[in-house]
């Protein structure tokens, strides 16, 4: 879609560019696909030229800018990378140019990247204007629907993996209306070697809520935890209503601790 | 700002406001009419080109990000006046009707049968997804595949025996 207040495309974009009204560009997939009359630039983060996958010894690396396409193509061989992968609910047209950056920011609650960093214990790498970095975790980028951790200026530069949870054993379920529909609930479980576990609930809560058990939990126990967010918690929009997504959480959390119970 | 790119194989420098969207400088710049632009949001597939050879949706790529990159449009897929196989296969299994959605499902098609040769319907299917055909002509676009498919197939066989010892 024309963005037609946009006055200036600024490509590669670098950190300090940003001033009010600017947006930074990824794909480009959700920017352009609606109206956005605020924005007066653009920053073009994909034309950065960072490598899209950095393997390193205690784990992964995904720059911002690793379309879609590029982390199944090169991470799928985990379960729960190409599990997140096809939760992303478009064509290979749209994974091709789609950023797992960009899914994070734009902070859809059906974002299936926000999932998959905050399951593995993923960290956000921020980039201040002034070229400084800090770092977050993933469980914690996004604040609710369409809003992140980001300050004016700043930007997702990568988002690290670690090792041990990309290699650990998960179980995975998602829920939607429709078997093609947009995720109205994603859980991801988790089983550590040293016999943790934790609980991930994303796409049906504003945020996601990861839940760590030092043991296998108990069913009393999985259901104490998601307990804790409360029905405000909940999405409610064209995709489902908060009571069906609770109710949608409870059932799948169960089938999870069951299924990394044996 | 200045943009260069390839497209079709000749290279293009271009003047264009830095919001241009590769649909519009294909088709108002460059005059190649062949990518058509309907809903403008990424969901009908109508735009479908490919950039660096793979599809692309362009109504929601900047002109600018296809800067140094190569571009192929319907308009590159025959070679002079001989019809790629799949623009043959869609014209012997009546894969149109308005032809609306043609160009994009013909480049998404083409790429399909290069990283697949021989793709089972509902593979087909897959890859056709995010492709709105308002004709609703979606089975002859099936059988247009599997026209191109099955004839691309005979004619790799052919050449494999004429080269034979
Ligand atoms: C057919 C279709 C299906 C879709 N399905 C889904 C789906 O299932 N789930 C889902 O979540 N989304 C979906 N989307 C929306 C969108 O495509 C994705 O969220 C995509 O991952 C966005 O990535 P992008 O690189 O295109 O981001 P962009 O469109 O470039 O940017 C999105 C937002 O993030 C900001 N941004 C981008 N990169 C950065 C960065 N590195 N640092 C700071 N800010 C940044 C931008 O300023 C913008 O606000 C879909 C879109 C379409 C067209
Ligand atoms: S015009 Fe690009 S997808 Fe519809
Ligand atoms: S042939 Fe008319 S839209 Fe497909």
């Amino acid at each position: 879609m024309d963005l037609h207040t946009v006055t200036e495309v600024i490509s590669p974009a670098r950190p300090g560019q940003w001033r009010p009204g600017d947006a930074w560009l990824g794909g480009g997939t959700a920017l352009l696909g609606e109206p956005r009359p605020h924005v007066t630039r653009l920053l073009d983060l994909a034309a950065a030229g960072w490598p899209p996958i950095t393997v390193r010894d205690d784990g992964v690396e995904i720059a911002a800018t690793c379309t879609i396409a590029e982390l199944a193509d090169r991470l799928g061989r985990h379960p729960i990378v190409l599990q997140c992968c096809h939760a992303f609910l478009a064509s290979f047209k749209i994974w091709n140019v789609a950023t797992v950056g960009g899914n994070l920011c734009a902070a859809l609650p059906a974002g299936p990247m926000i999932s998959l960093s905050a399951a593995l214990d993923g960290t956000c790498v921020l980039v201040g204007p002034d070229g400084g970095e800090r770092r977050v975790p993933a469980a914690g980028f996004v604040t609710g629907e369409g809003t992140t951790v980001l300050r004016d200026g700043e930007f997702l530069r990568a988002i690290h993996l670690p090792s041990g949870p990309l290699g650990a054993r998960t179980a995975y379920r998602r829920g939607s209306l429709h078997r093609h529909g947009r995720s109205a609930v994603l859980l991801i479980g988790r089983a550590d070697p040293d016999g943790g576990m934790s609980l991930t609930v994303t796409a049906a809560t504003r945020r996601p809520h990861v839940f760590r058990f030092l043991s296998p939990p108990s069913a009393a126990e999985v259901e104490a935890a998601l307990e804790t967010i409360p029905i405000s918690g909940y999405v409610d929009d064209v995709h489902g209503r908060p009571v069906w997504r609770q109710h949608l959480t409870r059932h799948h959390a169960r089938r999870i601790r069951a299924e990394l119970a044996v | 700002m200045q943009v260069t790119m390839t497209v079709n194989g000749t290279e293009h420098t271009r003047e264009i406001e830095g919001r241009m969207l590769l649909v519009h400088f294909l088709r108002d710049v460059l005059g190649l009419t062949g990518t058509h632009w309907g809903c403008d949001t990424s969901n009908c597939g109508v735009c479908v080109v490919w950039l660096d050879g793979e599809p692309v949706k362009s109504c929601t790529v900047l002109a600018a990000m296809a800067g140094g990159h190569e571009v192929r449009t319907v308009e590159g897929l025959a070679e002079g006046a001989e019809l790629d196989p799949i623009q043959e296969g869609f014209r012997q299994c009546h894969g149109l009707q308005c032809g609306f959605c043609t160009p994009g499902m013909l480049m998404t098609c083409r790429a399909l049968l290069d990283r697949n040769p021989d793709p089972t319907e509902g593979e087909i299917r897959e890859a056709i997804s995010g492709q709105i055909c308002r004709c609703t002509g979606y089975s002859s676009i099936v059988r247009s595949v599997q026209w191109t498919a099955a004839h691309e197939a005979a004619a790799a066989a052919t050449k494999e025996e004429a080269v034979a010892p």
